[in-house]
């Protein structure tokens, strides 16, 4: 049923995206629209296929950064998440300090990024780490305290400790509200990696469409961003496929 | 029903003097001890039945007086493993099958020993559920969810059962099946059960003692009724109508 479903999904935004090309190509063509305004699908799709090879290597290179980012940053979310749900003081000490984490404008700190980590890889990871960690933290958070009183209760009065109570009780509960926060991070740290090599870098996508806006050359401008938006799509798919997996016994699971 | 005549401890559960409460006080001068017997608690809702349950498991302190299990502190007792417990409408692990539920258990606080003569297949079978092994509690009935629930806490053949409404939010005729099935269990085992229903008939009808809670807040015990009707009880029994008027007189 989900496959069928899936695939159905698939063919509507297809054919969506295709009548969105087509409207596209034929205003363009009609009104001759400059192609440094707006080149045609056409062009844009010519030029993805002679530039394929530098797509897929500088695409690679965005995705490699933007999932260091995400595992760095989700695990020390999820670590701090843990210590927060343990101790009250913990956690009114943390959230204020989050907040002005992700309060803080990334795009006006990414600079300062390249500043310390120099042009390398580290500041694009640091960078997407950086952007993902706020949403899964407080995903995990609320996430742990979710769990059922009464089924803590239950393992207390079966002398059940505190980490088991966690193991067998918090981590599970938290899950439906650990992949939503993958969800958001996903693709958060895919922009924060873009960011980051906007700001300084000699590599990625974020230097393909750097490159190309300051050479007004939209055709790999926009086969940049459809990379992009191809590997956010994919990422996508991947976790919600990994959501059905594990949460099967879920009610949402269930109804889609 | 063998009544105080085989047990190990004679009294289970001892309350002296507890009050207890969490922001304010709920109970107040609760005296009370239990046996190898079921002790039914009823009372309004909000009278403080559910932190009666909770102050026996030592899951909160009393703010003064005494509660000893099984001649124990109740921390003791729930290292020891030596409590089970059901709540209404148990929600139960979600991510876990049926089977999985009544082992669980077995999977905490290993270090307890627990004398559990009866596997968890065996508790499964007894309470009607070996064809739902594998579903998951979002698959079941409430009376489904609320037999594992019952299996989940006999697993560990604990010495006190603690219930809070575990039939509240069931249908009658599901009620009637489950209390039929807890009668036998008791019958089969002597145990110490507290037994939280605010329905004073299902009190009547399943209770050794029937012990009345309520009053001004903190609530005291208003009283006690002595049930002496030979089971299985039947509510046809034209004494059966006059104890549930007893108690409801302690109510009012």
């Amino acid at each position: 049923m989900t496959a069928r479903r899936t695939i159905t999904d698939l063919g509507v935004a297809l054919l969506a995206i295709a009548a969105i090309a087509a409207a596209l190509e034929i205003w363009s063509r009609a009104l001759q629209v400059p192609s440094y305004l707006l080149p045609a699908p056409s062009a844009v799709a010519a030029r993805m296929a002679t530039d394929a090879g530098l797509l897929a290597r500088e695409g690679g290179i965005t995705l490699s950064e933007a999932a260091a980012g995400f595992v760095l940053g989700t695990s020390v979310a999820f670590a701090l998440a843990t210590a927060m749900a343990w101790s009250r003081p913990l956690e009114r000490t943390l959230f204020p300090l989050a907040i002005l984490v992700k309060l803080t404008p990334i795009v006006a700190i990414a600079p300062l990024f390249t500043l310390w980590f120099g042009f390398g890889t580290a500041p694009k990871v640091a960078i997407a780490a950086l952007i993902t960690f706020f949403p899964m933290l407080v995903n995990s958070f609320v996430g742990l305290r979710s769990a059922d009183l009464q089924e803590v209760a239950f393992l207390q009065t079966l002398g059940a400790s505190g980490r088991e109570i966690f193991r067998h009780l918090r981590v599970p509960s938290a899950l439906p509200y650990l992949f939503s926060g993958a969800r958001i991070s996903l693709n958060l740290a895919l922009i924060g990696a873009v960011i980051g090599e906007w700001t300084g870098a000699d590599r990625g996508l974020g230097r393909v469409i750097f490159v190309a806006n300051a050479n007004l050359d939209l055709t790999i401008l926009f086969g940049a961003v459809l990379v992009l938006a191809a590997i956010g799509i994919a990422a996508n798919a991947l976790v919600g496929a990994a959501e059905r997996r594990v949460l099967h016994w879920h009610p949402i699971a269930v109804a889609t | 029903m063998a009544r105080l005549a085989s047990s190990e401890v004679p009294v289970a559960i001892a309350l002296h003097n507890v009050s207890a409460g969490y922001r304010g006080p709920v109970l107040r001068d609760i005296d009370l001890e239990v046996g190898n017997e079921v002790v039914a608690v009823v009372g309004r809702s909000g009278s403080g039945k559910t932190t009666l349950l909770r102050l026996i498991a030592g899951l909160i302190e009393p703010t003064s007086g005494t509660v000893d299990l099984l001649g124990v502190a109740p921390a003791i007792a729930r290292r020891r493993k030596r409590i089970g417990f059901v709540a209404q409408d148990a929600r139960l692990h979600p991510w876990r099958t049926v089977g999985e539920n009544v082992t669980l258990p077995l999977e905490v606080n290993r270090s307890a020993r627990t004398n559990g003569h009866v596997s968890p297949e065996e508790w499964v079978a007894r309470m009607g559920l070996t064809e739902a092994i594998d579903a998951y509690p979002h698959q079941l009935s409430g009376g489904m969810r609320q037999r594992v629930a019952l299996a989940r806490s006999l697993v560990i053949d604990p010495q006190v059962l603690l219930m809070d409404e575990p039939l509240a939010s069931l249908d009658e005729l599901t009620r009637e099946d489950l209390r039929d099935e807890l009668l036998r269990l008791w019958e089969s085992r002597a145990r110490s059960v507290v037994y939280v229903t605010h329905d004073i008939e299902e009190a009547v009808l399943l209770a050794d003692r029937v012990v009345v809670i309520g009053g001004t807040r903190p609530a005291r015990i208003l009283g006690e009724v002595r049930i002496f009707l030979a089971r299985p009880r039947t509510k046809r029994d034209p004494r059966f109508y006059d104890l549930v008027q007893e108690v409801r007189e302690h109510l009012e």
